[in-house]
């Protein structure tokens, strides 16, 4: 017990002190966490509205493609991502692999799915009046899914949520794609294991702290707008 | 103003409507009827270029309405479904949201709502949420809303099912002074015969998908045997004397203005004679004509009679009656 109360104390130190590393650190991934989960909101949410609405040949099959994606493991997508952008792969020449780019384009392949699928769930809970009447009252494509998404806005909050949430804790992809290399795409999540091999507890912990406050901010952030939005 | 040519239009492979011809003329008034299932939602759905036939052409103002009809076209055209529901907000929110798609904003918007509010009764419910409202409450916040676009074509699908007699009253008042006030055609579609008969210039009634040549109380399903001539076919406990060469499933149809009202029995050629019981009396629109719904061996039959036959029958809820109608009246479809 004794090294957790130790840890907690360096952890202290570490936040209110201001440790450059420690903040350099949080910021990265707060960059790569809400640039993912953007472009895979920005991609996912449309692609659930499409599934949950539209009746086309194939749609149970991609709504089952969706929905096992919900389960790939991280290491895996790292591993695929890291054939892809290695520098014999097919998307070396881009120079990616080992930046911060690498790792947000293998937290938007793992969002991605939960966008779409929960996002497909969500709104096919919403009253299917609500999209014709929508129609009826000469609203075209765009602004029916946007009736049809105020309807659902809570549950496609949590969507955004769930999507942040699996963004900052993803540890397998950042690893693999991002090198962990100090300064430039060492995550919380990465940084957190490296210092617990070296024995580092007080750093760790302090940074698993940072990750616990940046998830607790953006939930009572995202509450704060349902809320300011509810009636 | 919108027309259907050559309808038919399916789900799955089952064919809901099928009509050759349907026409919702300009500034008329227009009541379907039918019973649930008849297909009168879909109609109206087709009517509201909402949905494209699977074969058939839809043809409004003149022109033909391409296979995906454009936003500026479909709101010409404004249905208020059965069972309506409102959106999240305030029923002022809900008013305004077909405007602000139409660009009408401000005070041109408040005039406009503040307008069909007045006609529907609404001012007590400008600033309540969907959640505090009734059914009948929704139902009228619905046809408000529709009415605030000031469609050319207005098409209601049972807009009184959740009202009370009065508020039903209320709306078609509404719609009538709404009319007077700038012509525009509607539709409506309804089981409730009497409202139809009402206010509506023309009647269509429907049945399994297909225009019917009567209204739909005189519509009985039936299972013709083979042979020609004339058929003595049960309905209900009754049976019907029905000339005809068809066989197999069919609907009968007996038009209302082809039953002879009497109080006793006729010496006539009418070989269909059935006694039984006036239920109901509905006066026309007009006010030329009644009719007569009377339980005959339980099955229950509408006759249209002018007034002054009615009066000079005696005819009232409760009084005997005989209803007499020739085998060749009943039309097989």
């Amino acid at each position: 017990m004794d090294f957790l109360a130790e840890g907690l104390r360096r952890a202290w130190d570490l936040l209110v002190t201001g440790d450059s590393e420690v903040y350099g650190i949080a910021l990265l991934t707060l960059r790569v966490a809400v640039v993912a989960t953007f472009v895979a909101c920005a991609i996912g949410l449309p692609l659930g509205y499409f599934l949950a609405t539209r009746r086309f040949w194939g749609r149970r099959a991609a709504l089952t493609v969706v929905n096992t994606a919900l389960a790939f493991p991280t290491v895996v997508v790292g591993l695929l991502l890291y054939g892809l952008l290695s520098r014999r792969g097919p998307l070396g020449g881009i120079g990616w692999l080992y930046t911060w780019q690498a790792i947000v384009v293998g937290d938007v392949l793992l969002a991605l799915p939960i966008a779409a699928a929960l996002s497909a769930a969500s709104i096919q809970g919403v009253d299917p009046r609500i999209r014709r009447t929508a129609e009826t009252l000469g609203a075209g494509s765009w602004r029916t899914a946007w009736t049809v998404a105020r309807e659902a806005r809570f549950a496609l909050a949590a969507v955004i949520t769930a999507a942040f949430g699996q963004v900052v804790a993803e540890i397998g992809a950042a690893m693999i794609v991002g090198g962990n290399i100090r300064g430039s795409t060492r995550t919380l999540t990465t940084a957190v294991a490296l210092f617990t091999s070296q024995g580092d507890f007080g750093m760790a912990l302090a940074l698993g702290f940072v990750l616990l406050a940046m998830a607790l901010l953006i939930n009572v952030a995202l509450q704060v707008l349902q809320g300011r939005g509810s009636g | 103003m919108v027309e259907l040519r050559g309808i038919k239009h399916r789900y799955a492979s089952r064919v809901v409507l099928d009509l050759e011809q349907f026409t919702v003329p300009r500034n008329g008034a227009l009541a379907v009827v039918g019973h649930n299932g008849s297909g009168k939602s879909t109609l109206l759905r087709l009517l509201a270029l909402l949905e494209t036939p699977t074969e058939g052409q839809v043809w409004f103002d003149g022109k033909l309405v391409p296979r995906r009809a454009p936003p500026a076209l479909r709101r010409r055209v404004t249905l208020v479904e059965q069972r309506p529901v409102l959106f999240r907000g305030t029923v002022r929110e809900n008013l305004e949201y077909g405007l602000r798609l139409r660009d009408v904003s401000g005070s041109a918007s408040a005039g406009i709502i503040g307008d069909v509010v007045e006609q529907l009764g609404l001012q007590p419910l400008l600033e309540r949420r969907r959640d505090e409202l009734s059914d009948g409450e929704v139902q009228r916040v619905a046809v408000a809303r529709a009415l605030a676009l000031r469609p050319d074509v207005l098409l209601l699908d049972e807009p009184a099912s959740s009202a009370d007699r009065a508020a039903a009253g209320a709306l078609y008042r509404a719609l009538a002074a709404e009319r007077a006030a700038r012509p525009f055609a509607v539709c409506i579609a309804s089981h409730q015969l009497e409202d139809a008969y009402r206010w509506a210039d023309d009647i269509r009634a429907l049945a399994e998908g297909r225009l019917s040549p009567v209204t739909p109380e005189n519509l009985f399903r039936v299972e013709l045997p083979p042979g020609d001539g004339v058929k003595k076919i049960r309905v209900g406990e009754v049976d019907f004397f029905v000339m005809t060469d068809r066989s197999g499933p069919a609907v009968l149809a007996v038009p209302p203005t082809d039953i002879f009202v009497s109080k006793e029995p006729l010496a006539a050629s009418a070989r269909n004679v059935l006694a039984g019981r006036v239920t109901g009396m509905a006066v026309e629109h007009r006010g030329a004509g009644v009719h007569v719904r009377a339980d005959v061996g339980s099955v229950e039959l509408v006759a249209a009679v002018t007034a002054e036959a009615s009066k000079d029958l005696g005819l009232a809820p409760g009084a005997r009656v005989v209803f007499s109608f020739k085998a060749t009246a009943v039309q097989v479809f």
